[in-house]
């Protein structure tokens, strides 16, 4: 009993520690590919004179970052221009409890689910965190006592607030097809192949995904649909008024709901943690050539679903910053046309459709 | 009770007394919405996963939101000297309120039957729940097929309020 305890207690912190570890550590690298990106795009060099390849700018950044003076500007209330980052950065954080990374690891002949959070609503958990993640842009704006700041945050929020429901129409629409919250199901449901594609929810309700992709674009306020801070019409937006490690934890934020917003596409349309095609053939020829049983075979498969998940998480990312250097910024108009005229009722009529689809099939 | 669900009634009783005597009307929307979320973690603790997601998504995540835009959008904040305490009027109102919880509080003591609570249980055990595929899962199939006329009765209520709150912010702009 003890034991066991000792043992729950060491995995979950395992687990907490492989995604706290895998998100945060990745926001450096992003923030050195975003630019590095941006210049590889635009033929300019970008940064690159601290490290090989500029890859020590973030850590210069960092430092920087940390020794700023702490400036909290006389007219703001304190107390939320200091919560609000901090909130930025949980909401997002604790999604990624229910985003499972693996099937499960045999460990000392016990199963451990590449999970954190088992949850009987799954998914639906994710939807009320990444809901929360208004809460910090309007707390920073109210906060900062800016008219700049209130302008970003009231454009910031509605427009999360906007996109949340085409989001969940989308996310709606896969949930009658897989017939279930829980993303294990999800994923076990998404093995196999349509002919030559595999049974990824993306070829099976591409109009969803289309909508659910360009939806979490608006939610994590990414170029095309960054409003809530253009630059030419009101600063900075919502984060103006903060500097140093409060910037940075806006900014550090930012790329977690991106992590976030990825995982969960992967996870909800292109097969989550399964494996990519080719893969299973390679964990079965290691596990001959190593002569592993069938403990070792699983997690072998594990790791390689790992890796999986992680190429997928890292695709849609290199999709954020290609956008974002791609694609200019809407007018605030055409950004709510956008999300109320065009991609509502199509979410909807797309949601009957499915609806409609699934009962042919399955009766 | 265990410990964990002890600290976050406390925490959540700290909030809600908060919420009754802030001054700024935007502290006192963010308590409310700490009692919400801790409400939802007790109900999470205690194993009732679904509710506690309701509880994020909609209030949480839905109502709360519209509370503190709505105050953002109004700048109340300099509102807070219109509230100048009255310390007899405050008494006053304090005490009223008090007997009117210990009212309560006496008859609910008095006439709920405890010894009945646990006699009177509908047929869902937590293993039964388990058996049948969770708690979604049965929550979901009591409303869609017992309660589906209820169900579609509120949404109708529902769908009347947000026809009702157009016509009424309409009249207004015309």
């Amino acid at each position: 009993m003890e034991n066991s305890l000792v043992f729950d207690l060491t995995m979950m912190m395992a687990k907490i520690l492989v995604i706290l570890v895998g998100t945060l550590g990745v926001v450096p690298v992003m923030v050195w590919f975003e630019r590095r990106g941006a210049a590889w795009m635009q033929r300019r060099v970008g940064p690159n004179r601290v490290g090989p390849f500029g890859l020590l700018q973030p850590l210069a950044d960092a430092i920087k970052f940390i020794f700023k003076e702490t400036f909290i500007p006389k007219e703001a209330n304190k107390f939320y221009y200091l919560m609000a980052p901090i909130i930025a950065l949980i909401a997002p954080l604790c999604a990624l409890a229910v985003i499972p990374f693996g099937s499960k690891v045999i460990i000392n002949g016990q199963e451990v689910i590449l999970q954190v959070a088992q949850m009987d609503t799954g998914v639906i958990f994710i939807l009320a965190f990444a809901g929360l993640e208004v809460y910090p842009v309007i707390l920073a704006g109210w906060a900062s006592r800016n008219k700049y700041s209130v302008l970003g945050a009231l454009r910031g929020s509605s427009q999360i607030v906007s996109y949340e429901i085409s989001m969940g129409i989308a996310l709606l629409s896969m949930l009658v097809v897989y017939g279930s919250f829980n993303p294990h199901d999800m994923v076990a449901w998404q093995q196999g192949s349509l002919g030559f594609l595999p049974k990824w929810g993306a070829f099976v309700n591409p109009i969803g995904a289309l909508i659910f992709w360009i939806s979490i674009f608006a939610e994590t306020n990414r170029l095309p649909f960054d409003l809530a801070e253009g630059e030419s019409e009101i600063v900075a937006g919502y984060h103006l008024e903060y500097g140093g490690m409060k910037f940075a934890a806006f900014f550090m934020a930012e790329y977690v709901a991106m992590i976030m917003a990825s995982g969960l596409l992967a996870t909800l349309f292109f097969g989550g943690y399964g494996l990519l095609p080719g893969m299973s053939e390679l964990v079965s020829m290691i596990s001959a050539h190593f002569g592993f049983g069938a403990v070792g075979m699983q997690n072998t498969k594990a790791a390689f679903e790992f890796i999986s998940f992680a190429t997928k998480i890292a695709f849609f990312m290199f999709l954020f910053v290609w956008i974002r250097w791609t694609l200019p910024r809407f007018r605030f108009d055409q950004l709510m046309d956008l999300g109320w005229k065009i991609l509502f009722p199509i979410s909807i009529i797309n949601l009957v459709v499915v609806t409609l689809g699934v009962y042919y099939f399955n009766s | 009770m265990s410990l964990p669900i002890i600290i976050l009634c406390l925490i959540s009783a700290v909030l809600a007394l908060t919420m009754l005597f802030a001054k700024s009307p935007i502290t006192s929307a963010l308590c409310l919405l700490g009692v919400l979320l801790m409400t939802a973690g007790i109900y999470g603790l205690i194993g009732e996963h679904m509710i506690a997601t309701i509880q994020l998504v909609v209030y949480a995540g839905a109502i709360m939101v519209l509370f503190i835009f709505s105050i953002m959008l109004l700048n109340l904040s300099n509102s807070e000297n219109d509230f100048k305490k009255k310390p007899a009027l405050f008494i006053f109102g304090i005490t009223i309120g008090f007997t009117l919880f210990g009212f309560f509080a006496y008859s609910i003591k008095n006439h709920f039957q405890f010894h009945l609570q646990d006699k009177l249980l509908g047929i869902f055990t937590p293993q039964l729940v388990a058996q049948l595929g969770g708690n979604s899962k049965v929550l979901s199939h009591a409303l869609y097929s017992q309660f589906f006329v209820s169900f579609e009765v509120i949404s109708l209520a529902l769908l009347v309020a947000i026809v009702g709150a157009v016509v009424l912010a309409k009249r207004k702009v015309d």
